[in-house]
C-alpha cells in the first residue's frame, strides 16, 4: 500500500449494507459511536420481501416464534439465535420497528410481535409466516378466512395474480384473482416502476376506478407489493378509501419496495445519527495487529482508502453476496478478511445433494464465532447477518430476525466496550 | 383402445428417428413417431453441439471423417437456420505430441476434409483466451448445431406431410405375426392411455436403448454399448471457434462455443445403463483442467451446468470391452430379416449427431426395399422448414428480434432473451404442462441465471393461459427447478454457486414454494 493513500479513522467500521450492516451501524450511531459503513453494492433488502421473518419454519410452520425460538436454541446451541441469545431478538424488532414509523415515509409501520406470526401469502400463493410485518400487507393475514381477489396486471411479468389465487383456493380461502389493463407506455415495467407510478395520486384514483366494478362484497384486496416508495402509508390508505375496503401487498420478485423502503428508513436514521454509509466501496485487504484487525482497505472510486477502526463488524452475507466463495479447488473461504469458517462439509463429503428442496450440506457455513458474535483470529471483529454459521435462513424463515438481532447484538457488544464514549476518542 | 395404422413407425425421436420421420414423409410414405419423452431428450440433446468437419476422426477413423465433411456441407444448406458457421481449430498445445500434427494435416488431405494451417499468433488474434503456447493451428470447417431446433424442424416438417408424432409415448410391447414385425403397444406416459400402432414398417431407431426395444421384438443379441460422456456448460463464449486439441481423441479435448456458452466435452466411460447420468467428481475435475490447458482461467470462468449423453455405440462381434472410443463411430442398420428372421423391422444404430442425415436416409432406403417401392431420398436437397432462405444462424439473430420489439413485447427469460410472445406461442402450440418441453424448444432458463427470474414467470403465464390447476402449475414450477438443480448442483462453485444461491433466495425465500400445496 502506497504510503499516500489517504487514511480515516472510525470508533466501527461496519462492512456490509444489508440489514444486519445498517442495523449494526445506525444502533452504534444512535449510542455515539463514529461509525461508516463500507458495501460492495446494495444488500438483502432489496431482495427479501420486506416482512421480519423471525422463526418460520422448525420444520414444521411454526404459530408462536417466542416458544418455538426457546425450543430451537435448546436442540441447536450452534443456531445464531443460540450464540446470541433468545432475549436480544425482542428488542431488535422494537429497535427496528421504531426506525420504520420514525422514518422519511409519512405515517408507514410494521406491526406484530413475537408472540404470533403473520400468516402472509407469497406470490405464489403460499402462506408464509411472518412475525413482523408492513401494515400494508398485514390485512393479507391468512389466518382471518374472508375471500381475497388477487390483483395483477399484464405489464408486470414478476407477479401472477391467477396463480397466487388459485394455490390459496387450494390452501381452504375463497381467492380469485383479476388482471387489470394498466396505460403504462411500455409493455414491460419493475416493481419499482411502478411503485413509483402509485406514488401518484392520479394514478391511483384511475386504478382504484377501473378496479372498484369488479370487486365483490366483503373479499380482501391483494396488490403486489407496488403501493409507492415515498409515501405507502399515504398510498394504501387512500386505496382502501377509495376501494371501501381492506387491501394488501404481496411480495413480487426482487427489487423489492418494501424492502427498499426499509433501506430508505435505516440509511435516514444512520445519517441523522451522525453515521456515513459508503457505497460501492469494496474492502480488499486488512491490516492486522497480532490478534486484532487494525484498518481495512477499501477500493471505491479508482482510489484505496484505508479505514483505521477499533472494532469491525462483519456482515457481508453468505455465497449469495460473494461474502463467502466455494472455490473450484472445492475450499470455502471468506474473502473479505479472511476469517476461519465453520460448517462446511468436510474434503470429500457431498457438499450438495441432489434434491433441490433438501437440505443442503453446504448451507449452514458461516464465519466461525464465539457466543459473543466475535470472529475465530480475530477479537475486534464482530459478525452478524448471513455471514454466521449454524442457520438455514430461507428454510427456516428466519433470515431478517438472525439479521436484525445480530446486527443490534453486535452493535450492543461494541457500546458495552465503551466505544460509544466519544471522550475516549 | 385406439389403434391407428401406418406405413413406417418410428421408435425413437432423437435426431435419427426423426431424420427417418421427414425422410420418409417427404418420400410420401404415412409415418408414425414415437418417443417415451420429448423429442431429443436423449443422446441427441445431450451433446456438446458439435457439427464435425470430420478432422477428429481424419487420422483415426478415416471412414467417419470422409462422412462427417459430406454431411457437413450438405447440413449447412438444408439445416442452416440450426447451424452456426463458427469454423474450428485444431490446436497443438505444449501438452500434446507435436510429431501428431503432421499425421492430422495428413489425415485431412487423405479424407477430403478441408485444413489450413495458420499462423499460431493468427489463431491467438481470433481467440485471445487460448493457451499462449500452442505451436501449430489448424483450420476446418466445424460449427455447432442447435439440436433442438432441427429436430423440432425435421418433426414440423414431417407432420406438415401428415406424420403423426406421439411424444411421451413409450413402447411397451412390439407386435409380432409370426416371423413379422406388425407394430408396437405405445403407452401415453402422462395419461396411461394404451394405443396400438399398426404398421408394414418399423424402425428401430432407439439409440442406446435400441438394445431393449429389439428384445421387445423378440431379437437378441444387438449390443449397444453405451459409451457416458460428461459436458460442462461454461457461461459465455470463451472462445468463438471450435477448439479441438490437435491430439488422438481424449477426455476434455473439445471446446465447442454454441449459442450464449461454451461447452466442453467429453468423457468416455462403459455404462451397462443408458438411463444412468450420474456426474462424477473426478470427471468434474478432469475436464475443468482439460479447460485449463486450452484456456488458463478455465476454472475461474463459471461453470453453468453439467450433463452426460450416452453414446450408442454398436458392438455387433464379442469384441472385449475396451474403451468404447475404439469401438466404430459409423452406423450400423440392421435388417432382421436377414440378421434374425424377423421381417419389418430394421434396427439403425451407432453413428453420430453429424451424420443423422445419412443414417435416415439409409434406414428409408432399406424402408422402401422392404416395401418394393423405388422412392429416390431428398434430404439433401430439400431444405429444413424455417432453413429456407439458406442463411446460416448468427448469434446476434435473437437480440436483432428482440430489438425491432422493444417497447411492445416483455421480456421474460433475459438471459435468452426471450419475449412473452414467444413464450406463449410455444405454450399454446406444445399444450403442454412441461416448462422442460419449452425449454428446449425456446432455451427458457438455459442461461446464466439458470432460471432464476423466468421460471416463476413462466409457470404464471402458463397457468394463466391454460386454464389449468394450481396444483399441475406447481408441479411444472417444482420439476422445472429439479431439473435446473439436477444439472447444477454437481458442479456448483464461484459466481455460479453465489448465482444459485440467489435463486434460492427467490424460491424458497421470497416465494417460499418449499411450502406449496400439494
Amino acid at each position: 500500500m502506497s504510503p499516500r493513500a489517504a487514511a480515516l479513522h472510525f470508533d466501527t467500521v461496519v462492512i456490509g449494507a444489508g440489514t444486519a450492516g445498517l442495523t449494526a451501524a445506525t444502533r452504534l450511531a444512535e449510542g455515539g459511536a463514529r461509525v461508516c459503513v463500507l458495501a460492495k453494492g446494495i444488500g438483502s433488502t432489496h431482495l427479501a420481501p420486506g416482512t421480519v421473518d423471525v422463526l418460520g419454519y422448525a420444520p414444521d410452520r411454526v404459530e408462536e416464534p417466542a416458544r418455538a425460538l426457546s425450543e430451537l436454541v435448546a436442540a441447536r446451541p450452534d443456531h445464531p439465535y443460540a450464540l446470541m441469545g433468545v432475549e436480544s431478538v425482542a428488542p431488535a424488532l422494537q429497535w427496528f420497528a421504531g426506525r420504520i414509523a420514525d422514518g422519511p415515509q409519512p405515517g408507514y409501520r410494521y406491526v406484530g410481535d413475537l408472540e404470533r406470526n403473520h400468516l402472509l401469502p407469497t406470490a405464489v400463493g403460499v402462506l408464509r409466516p411472518s412475525a413482523l410485518v408492513p401494515e400494508t400487507m398485514a390485512e393479507g393475514d391468512m389466518r382471518t378466512r374472508e375471500p381475497v381477489c388477487i390483483v395483477g396486471t399484464r405489464s408486470l411479468r414478476d407477479f401472477h395474480a391467477s396463480l397466487c389465487a388459485a394455490n390459496l383456493e387450494t390452501a381452504g380461502i375463497a381467492a380469485r384473482a383479476i388482471e387489470v389493463e394498466l396505460e403504462l407506455d411500455r409493455a414491460d415495467v419493475n416493481s419499482l416502476g411502478l411503485a413509483r407510478r402509485f406514488d401518484d395520486p392520479e394514478f391511483r384514483a384511475a386504478f382504484a376506478a377501473q378496479l372498484a366494478p369488479h370487486l365483490h362484497g366483503d373479499e380482501r384486496v391483494g396488490l403486489p407489493a407496488v403501493l409507492g416508495v415515498r409515501d405507502p402509508h399515504g398510498a394504501w390508505a387512500d386505496l382502501q378509501r377509495r376501494l371501501g375496503r381492506g387491501i394488501f401487498e404481496i411480495g413480487t420478485l426482487p427489487p423489492s419496495v418494501p424492502g427498499m423502503r426499509a433501506f430508505e428508513a435505516l440509511r435516514t436514521a444512520l445519517r441523522s445519527a451522525g453515521g456515513r454509509l459508503i457505497l460501492g466501496a469494496e474492502v480488499i485487504g486488512a491490516e492486522r495487529e497480532g490478534g486484532r484487525i487494525s484498518a481495512v482497505r477499501a477500493h471505491a472510486a479508482g482510489h484505496d482508502v484505508r479505514y483505521h477502526a477499533r472494532w469491525f463488524v462483519l456482515a457481508t452475507g453468505g455465497f449469495a453476496s460473494g461474502a463467502i466463495a466455494l472455490g473450484s479447488d472445492w475450499i470455502t473461504r471468506e474473502t473479505v478478511l479472511g476469517l476461519p469458517l465453520r460448517g462446511a462439509p468436510a474434503p470429500g463429503d457431498p457438499r450438495f445433494v441432489g434434491e433441490y428442496l433438501a437440505e443442503q450440506p453446504m448451507a449452514r457455513v458461516g464465519v466461525a464465532v464465539d457466543g459473543a458474535l466475535r470472529a475465530e483470529g480475530a477479537e475486534n471483529v464482530l459478525v452478524a447477518g448471513a455471514s454466521l454459521p449454524g442457520a438455514v435462513p430461507w428454510q427456516e424463515g428466519s433470515g431478517e430476525g438472525i439479521a436484525l438481532s445480530s446486527g443490534h447484538r453486535a452493535a450492543e457488544v461494541v457500546l458495552a466496550e465503551g466505544a460509544g464514549v466519544r471522550a475516549a476518542v | 383402445m385406439t389403434v391407428l395404422s401406418t406405413d413406417v413407425l418410428v421408435i425413437g425421436g432423437g435426431a435419427t428417428g426423426t431424420g427417418v420421420a421427414w425422410d420418409a414423409a417427404l418420400r410420401g410414405f404415412d409415418v408414425i413417431l414415437v418417443d417415451r419423452a420429448d423429442l431429443a431428450e436423449g443422446t441427441s440433446g445431450r451433446f456438446h453441439g458439435l457439427l464435425h468437419s470430420g478432422g477428429r476422426y481424419a487420422v483415426k477413423d478415416p471412414h467417419a471423417a470422409e462422412e462427417c465433411i459430406a454431411e457437413n456441407v450438405i447440413l449447412r444448406k438444408v439445416a442452416a437456420d440450426c447451424i452456426e458457421d463458427t469454423g474450428g481449430f485444431f490446436v497443438t498445445t505444449p501438452f500434446d505430441d507435436p510429431a501428431y500434427a503432421d499425421r492430422f494435416a495428413e489425415g485431412c488431405q487423405a479424407t477430403g476434409v478441408p485444413c489450413e494451417e495458420i499462423d499460431p499468433a493468427q489463431a491467438l488474434r481470433e481467440e485471445p483466451l487460448l493457451h499462449p503456447g500452442i505451436s501449430r493451428v489448424f483450420r476446418v470447417p466445424d460449427g455447432n448445431i442447435e439440436v433442438w431446433k432441427m429436430v423440432g424442424a425435421m418433426a414440423r416438417g414431417a407432420q406438415q406431410r401428415g406424420a403423426r408424432v406421439l411424444t411421451y409415448h413409450g413402447v411397451i410391447a412390439i407386435h409380432r405375426d409370426g416371423d413379422e414385425v406388425t407394430g408396437a403397444r405405445v403407452r401415453d406416459e402422462r395419461t396411461g392411455e394404451e394405443t396400438d400402432v399398426e404398421a408394414r414398417v418399423t424402425v428401430n431407431a432407439a439409440g442406446a436403448w435400441a438394445g431393449h426395444v429389439a428384445e421387445m421384438a423378440g431379437i437378441e443379441g444387438v449390443r449397444i454399448l453405451p459409451g457416458r460422456g460428461i459436458m460442462i456448460a461454461m457461461n459465455h463464449r470463451l472462445v468463438n471457434t471450435v477448439i479441438n486439441r490437435c491430439t488422438m481423441p481424449s477426455d476434455g479435448d473439445i471446446i465447442v462455443p454454441i449459442r450464449t456458452v461454451s461447452v466442453i466435452g467429453t468423457t468416455d466411460v462403459h455404462t451397462e445403463d443408458p438411463d444412468d447420468h450420474t456426474v462424477h467428481q473426478n470427471e468434474v475435475d478432469a475436464m475443468l483442467d482439460e479447460g485449463e490447458r486450452l484456456v488458463p482461467g478455465f476454472r475461474q470462468a463459471r461453470a453453468l451446468r453439467v450433463w452426460t449423453g450416452v453414446r450408442p455405440l454398436f458392438e455387433d462381434s464379442k469384441a472385449a470391452d475396451t474403451d468404447s472410443r475404439d469401438v466404430t463411430r459409423s452406423h450400423a442398420l440392421l435388417d432382421h430379416a436377414q440378421r434374425d428372421g424377423v421381417a419389418r423391422f430394421v434396427t439403425m444404430t451407432g453413428g453420430k449427431l453429424t451424420t443423422y442425415r445419412l443414417m435416415a436416409q439409409d434406414t428409408v432406403d432399406d424402408v422402401c426395399r422392404i416395401l418394393g417401392e423405388q422412392r429416390a431420398c431428398t434430404t439433401a436437397a430439400v431444405p429444413l422448414p424455417g432453413s429456407e432462405d439458406g442463411e446460416p444462424y448468427k448469434l446476434g439473430d435473437r437480440l436483432a428480434r428482440k430489438e425491432e420489439h422493444l417497447r411492445d413485447d416483455q421480456l421474460i427469460c433475459e438471459c435468452e432473451l426471450i419475449p412473452r410472445t414467444r413464450l406463449e406461442d410455444a405454450m399454446r402450440r406444445r399444450g403442454t404442462h412441461n416448462l422442460d418441453d419449452i425449454r428446449r424448444e425456446l432455451r427458457l432458463g438455459m442461461g446464466p441465471c439458470q432460471g432464476g427470474f423466468c421460471i416463476y414467470r413462466a409457470t404464471g403465464i402458463l397457468h394463466g393461459l391454460d386454464g389449468m390447476t394450481g396444483e399441475q402449475a406447481n408441479g411444472a414450477l417444482l420439476h422445472f427447478l429439479q431439473e435446473r438443480w439436477k444439472g447444477t448442483w454437481p458442479i456448483l462453485y464461484g459466481d455460479q454457486l453465489r448465482q444459485a444461491r440467489l435463486d434460492d433466495w427467490i424460491f424458497q425465500g421470497v416465494l417460499d414454494v418449499g411450502h406449496l400445496p400439494s
